[in-house]
């Protein structure tokens, strides 16, 4: 004999404006086996759950439906009510009466009778439910944090200064990301270096930071709590253990060739570090142009090398690390303008994109912080920023960038405070200055004379002797096409997903948005989670973001790594499938589609069989349904509980 | 106009100005901007817009809509309000007095005798019925108006010479009307439809499964703005150049080399029907191409369209083009629209503003090059 009792929510009107909860409940209360049925106008407050909880207690119920909002929304409290009063949780069912009834039509009967059917499917369901107990796994205490720019290195940062061990990889030489590229940062204007460097050498000397740069991981397998990942640790040619970073080797190599790092506005060696504070500061051989590995000619970098490090035919080694989570802070590309053709990107000198710009600002860049003319090397005096580059344009990305139109300001603002005389154009739709301090930035650059031209430039073009750059562009607020002559355009380009993301995204599972980036949770609620359980992201892999923006997103995500490994041991849902051994003959149907790799077949004495690993199973049913003989099944989902809940509502129909 | 704007998505504009900085005319004229065009349709100013002469001036090249970062189709936008401020009762002012818009209109009389096919020489092939068919298009009219400067039927020839040699006998109609383009794009739907059904019932009759244009209008209007009147029937419809690069591409025919050449893209044929790699085929069989500054999607307009826009400004930019094109150092500047060339021809026909030695390239149809240059013949 079996006691449920029926909850049923008004939730405000929500559910009480469009069902007659009234009537409902009385109808309810005579269905088979319920032997109390009750509403209440927040079920979810706690006078609602302490009504539970004392009907278990004095009224002896053994199983309870609520009939409320959706089970994403309250399944656990009322779990946990029924745990409270001594009754095992999973002997609870959720009717959505709200989100499947009451939001979705506006007929009070037919809403009513649907409330009712859905809540006689949850009472035919609860009365075959078993009882279930939670499965646990161990975890492994460590975090891998892929990718370390400003997000990876705070994300890092943050969980070793709380006591466990992270894993960083970084697939560059050193650390820094294109915060390291960046001369000074809006809307403070300290520089970039200043402010990152510190944190940097922090990660280097944290102990509990292991850190493998010029590396990627190629491979990760397991789950939740349980990864390991295989990580490639390119070959540097040298022997790092013995390079002491002297710099002779870089100082003496013949080769130069445009330095990737300065975005070819300067040139590098062929062993080269990325700059003077690189972490660790140790160069590597790039392979493409060295004269020794090309040609077999050379051989200067090792003959000066008093520590006798260079070691040109050193190859890639492979490390695993085993750990409980992952965070994903792979950045972001700037937007490439060649695809602009009206722009001229590429074929005109004087047009260079913000990023190079960046590099010309940066006091340890190719120019030493001077801002100097492509063409002749001449200081233009009027200069002109094109924003929305490759953004908010149908024709490239959807979304707005929300750094461009800051960073240009920015570097409108240094400009002009080294050159008060030079005349600074912004042709803008809109200056979205959204974060703190950043319409008084904006204020500034209007203080200091910039001028702000809104409209979107059409094209382009280039007079041809003295190879200055002219803007088209429509002055929307004078309604008249302009063409403005000027020694140097800076292209405010956007942010686009990396172009190697793909790779991680498969390893990993991980979904991506409509613009490309790596995909949240939940837009509002879990913006740093993944729909694959132990993986956060941070920063700018998620979406362009600024740097406060994406260090508030790597302290975020470091608590949700926390989160995972601060315990010993993980809680994992019992509502899993399971296999009947006897039955299966490990026809391998259900391995192929099971979309988490959580079933493996294994071979016994006699014959093979399909296992589901319980840590990986997230209880989708796809290989309970794909099962030709019924071996799997899905627990409390099990045909004959559908069958009693088709019954329930369809009268027996079926 | 809601309507419009719905269809058009003009509503997404964010008035960034990319389509009036883009636009060739806004170039030459102050007072056009399509960018305050689409603001004032936001703002429901349906009588100004009517009203305003630059309704007019847009030709619908494209050259904004390519463009436009919020895939605002302008160019079906201007042609939605001037259907709109036709029924109102105002219309475009029509180059040549009217004469070619009542020329257009006339064809739409069903029971109307044309005199359509004397260009016919001995030594063509054509046929009565067949399964490709040549859309000759207003060749025969354009040779009356304007014989002074360009031969528009050598064009008609050159396109049935071709197309014999490749052993096709194509069917030539004394039925065929107007195709009814520079009628729709001035606002006279009405006018249009008569014209598309008559079209269709003759290319029915003719049993033709495949229709060859040797101009980009016909080919944008048949294959887009009669789509619905198609419907049911499966009807390939090419562009000679299509045709042409097709041949070469088999073998089927072989050309002589016939110079340096550059190439000016038809709107129609390039930003409207993407068409921008088959003229450029030809061309290389037969000589060498050097392109213009702009080209392709970014190509510069001819000037006119729809014979609605004929001025001054219309002058400016062919002078610009031609300058253009003979700063390439090219022998001759070659199109495959019969309009660009009749325009360019028009442009330093009589009087112009600046030095001949700037602008006097020859101006050559495609398929006359390329008949002119069969190897063979
Ligand atoms: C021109 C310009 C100017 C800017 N100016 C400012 C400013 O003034 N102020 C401001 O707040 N913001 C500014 N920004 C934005 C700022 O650059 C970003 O917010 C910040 O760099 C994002 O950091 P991140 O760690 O998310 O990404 P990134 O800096 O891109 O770092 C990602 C790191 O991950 C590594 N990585 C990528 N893939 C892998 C992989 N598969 N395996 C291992 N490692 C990998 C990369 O090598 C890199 O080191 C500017 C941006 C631009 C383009
Ligand atoms: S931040 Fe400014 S420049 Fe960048 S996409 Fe957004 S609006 Fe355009």
């Amino acid at each position: 004999m079996t006691n449920i009792g029926v909850y049923i929510c008004h939730c405000g009107t929500n559910i009480a404006g469009v069902v007659d909860v009234e009537g409902l409940t009385q109808k309810v209360a005579k269905l088979k086996d319920v032997s109390l049925a009750k509403d209440y106008k927040y079920m979810c407050s706690e006078p609602g759950q302490d009504l539970i909880r004392e009907d278990i207690k004095n009224r002896n119920l053994d199983r309870v439906v609520v009939a409320a909002c959706s089970p994403r929304m309250h399944e656990n409290t009322y779990k946990k009510v029924l745990a409270s009063a001594g009754l095992n949780p999973f002997l609870l069912e959720i009717a959505n009466i709200r989100e499947q009834a009451s939001w979705v039509h506006l007929d009070k009967e037919k809403t009513t009778d649907k409330a009712l059917d859905l809540i006689k499917m949850a009472v035919a369901k609860v009365r075959m439910d078993e009882p279930l107990t939670s499965l646990s796994a161990n975890v492994i205490q460590r975090v891998l944090v892929i990718g370390a720019g400003i997000a990876g290195i705070q994300t890092s940062l943050d969980i070793a200064n709380i006591g466990f061990d992270v894993v960083l990889v970084e697939k560059e030489q050193s650390i820094g990301g294109r915060m390291s590229q960046l001369g000074k940062t809006f809307p403070t204007l300290d520089c970039s270096a200043c402010i990152l460097t510190p944190k940097m050498v922090e990660v280097s000397l944290n102990p509990r930071i292991k850190l493998f740069t010029y590396s990627e991981v190629e491979e990760i397998s397991g789950f939740i709590g349980n990864f390991k990942a295989k990580i490639r640790k390119k070959s540097r040619g040298l022997d790092e253990s013995l390079c002491t970073g002297c710099g002779l080797c870089q100082e003496k190599c013949p080769t130069k060739v445009p330095s990737e790092y300065d975005e070819k506005m300067g040139k590098r060696k062929a062993i080269y570090t990325l700059f003077p504070q690189a972490v660790p500061n140790i160069p590597v051989i790039d392979r493409a142009s060295c004269l020794y590995i090309t040609k077999g000619k050379c051989g200067v970098c090792k003959k000066v090398c008093p520590a006798g490090a260079i070691d040109y035919e050193r190859t890639d080694e492979f490390i695993e690390e085993e750990i409980g989570a992952v965070v994903v802070a792979t950045g972001f590309d700037p937007f490439d303008p060649v695809s602009k053709e009206e722009y001229g990107f590429g074929i005109y000198r004087n047009v260079i994109t913000g990023l190079q710009l960046e590099r010309l600002l940066h006091a340890a860049g190719p120019t030493k912080g001077e801002v100097v003319r492509p063409s002749d090397g001449a200081i233009p005096k009027r200069i002109a920023f094109v924003q929305c580059v490759g953004s908010r344009d149908e024709h490239a990305n959807k979304y707005c960038s929300r750094v461009c139109c800051m960073y240009a300001i920015k570097n409108a603002l240094l400009i002009k405070e080294h050159h008060p005389e030079s005349e600074i154009f912004i042709y803008y739709i809109d200056i979205r200055a959204f974060g703190k301090g950043y319409e008084e930035f904006y204020k500034r650059a209007q203080e200091n004379g910039i001028k702000f031209m809104r409209g979107r430039v059409a094209e382009i073009f280039e007079e041809q002797k003295s190879r200055n750059p002219v803007i088209r562009a429509d002055d929307t607020l004078l309604g008249m096409v302009t063409e403005n002559e000027l020694d140097m355009v800076v292209l405010s380009v956007g942010m686009i997903p990396r172009s190697d993301s793909s790779k991680i995204q498969k390893m990993l599972g991980l979904a991506a948005s409509p613009d490309g980036f790596f995909m949240e949770a939940h837009a509002k609620l879990r913006p740093v989670d993944t729909l694959v359980d132990g993986v956060f992201l941070a920063g700018t892999a998620q979406g362009p973001k600024d740097i406060p923006d994406t260090v508030a997103q790597a302290k975020g995500a470091a608590s949700g790594a926390l989160e995972v490994i601060s315990h010993k041991t993980l809680q994992l849902s019992p509502l899993i499938s399971e296999v009947d051994e006897r039955l299966c003959r490990g026809c391998g149907d259900c391995k192929d589609v099971c979309e988490y790799g959580a079933i493996e077949i294994v071979t016994l004495d006699t014959h093979k069989v399909a296992r589901i690993n319980p840590a990986i199973c997230k209880g989708c049913g796809a290989c309970a349904v794909a099962c030709c003989n019924g071996s799997i099944k899905l627990r409390n989902y099990t045909d004959s509980i559908t069958f009693a809940m088709l019954d329930a509502t369809l009268g027996g129909a079926v | 106009m809601k309507q419009i704007i719905k269809r058009t998505k003009a509503y997404y504009c964010v008035e960034c100005g990319k389509c009036s900085g883009s636009c060739p005319v806004a170039r030459v004229n102050e007072g056009f901007s399509p960018r305050v065009i689409v603001e004032r349709a936001l703002s429901g100013m349906k009588g100004e817009i009517e009203g305003d002469r630059e309704l007019w001036t847009c030709l619908t090249c494209e050259a904004c809509t390519t463009k436009c970062p919020s895939t605002v189709k302008f160019s079906e936008f201007i042609r939605g309000m001037r259907s709109s401020a036709f029924n109102s009762g105002y219309t475009s002012r029509c180059s040549q007095g009217g004469l070619l818009h009542s020329i257009q209109r006339v064809q739409s009389y069903r029971d109307i005798v044309q005199n359509r096919l004397q260009w016919i020489s001995d030594d063509l092939k054509t046929s009565t019925e067949g399964e490709v068919l040549y859309f000759t298009g207003c060749l025969p009219y354009f040779e009356n108006l304007f014989s002074g400067f360009v031969n528009p039927l050598e064009i008609a020839r050159s396109t049935v010479k071709i197309l014999n040699k490749a052993g096709i006998s194509p069917v030539v109609s004394p039925n065929e009307r107007c195709c009814g383009h520079d009628l729709l794009w001035t606002g006279n739907v009405e006018t249009f439809q008569k014209l598309a059904r008559l079209n269709i019932e003759m290319i029915k009759e003719s049993g033709a499964s495949r229709i060859v244009t040797s101009c980009p209008e016909c080919l944008r209007t048949l294959k887009l703005d009669y789509a619905d009147f198609f419907e049911g029937t499966d009807i390939e419809i090419v562009h000679i150049s299509e045709f042409i690069s097709s041949l070469i591409k088999n073998n089927d025919i072989k050309l002589n080399r016939a110079g340096i050449m550059t190439y000016q893209d038809p709107c129609r044929l390039g930003r409207h029907m993407g068409i921008y790699d088959a003229p450029r085929e030809v061309i290389k069989s037969m000589g060498e191409l050097v392109e213009m500054n702009k080209n392709r999607e970014e190509s510069s307009c001819c000037g006119v369209s729809a014979w609605a826009t004929c001025e001054g400004n219309s002058k400016l930019m062919q002078i610009e083009r031609l300058i253009e094109a003979k700063s390439t150092g090219a022998d001759m500047l070659v199109t495959s629209c019969p309009k660009c060339l009749i325009h360019f021809r028009c442009a330093v026909h009589n009087q112009i503003p600046v030095e001949k030695e700037k602008v006097d390239i020859p101006v050559v149809d495609l398929t006359v090059a390329a008949c002119r240059a069969l190897a063979g013949e």
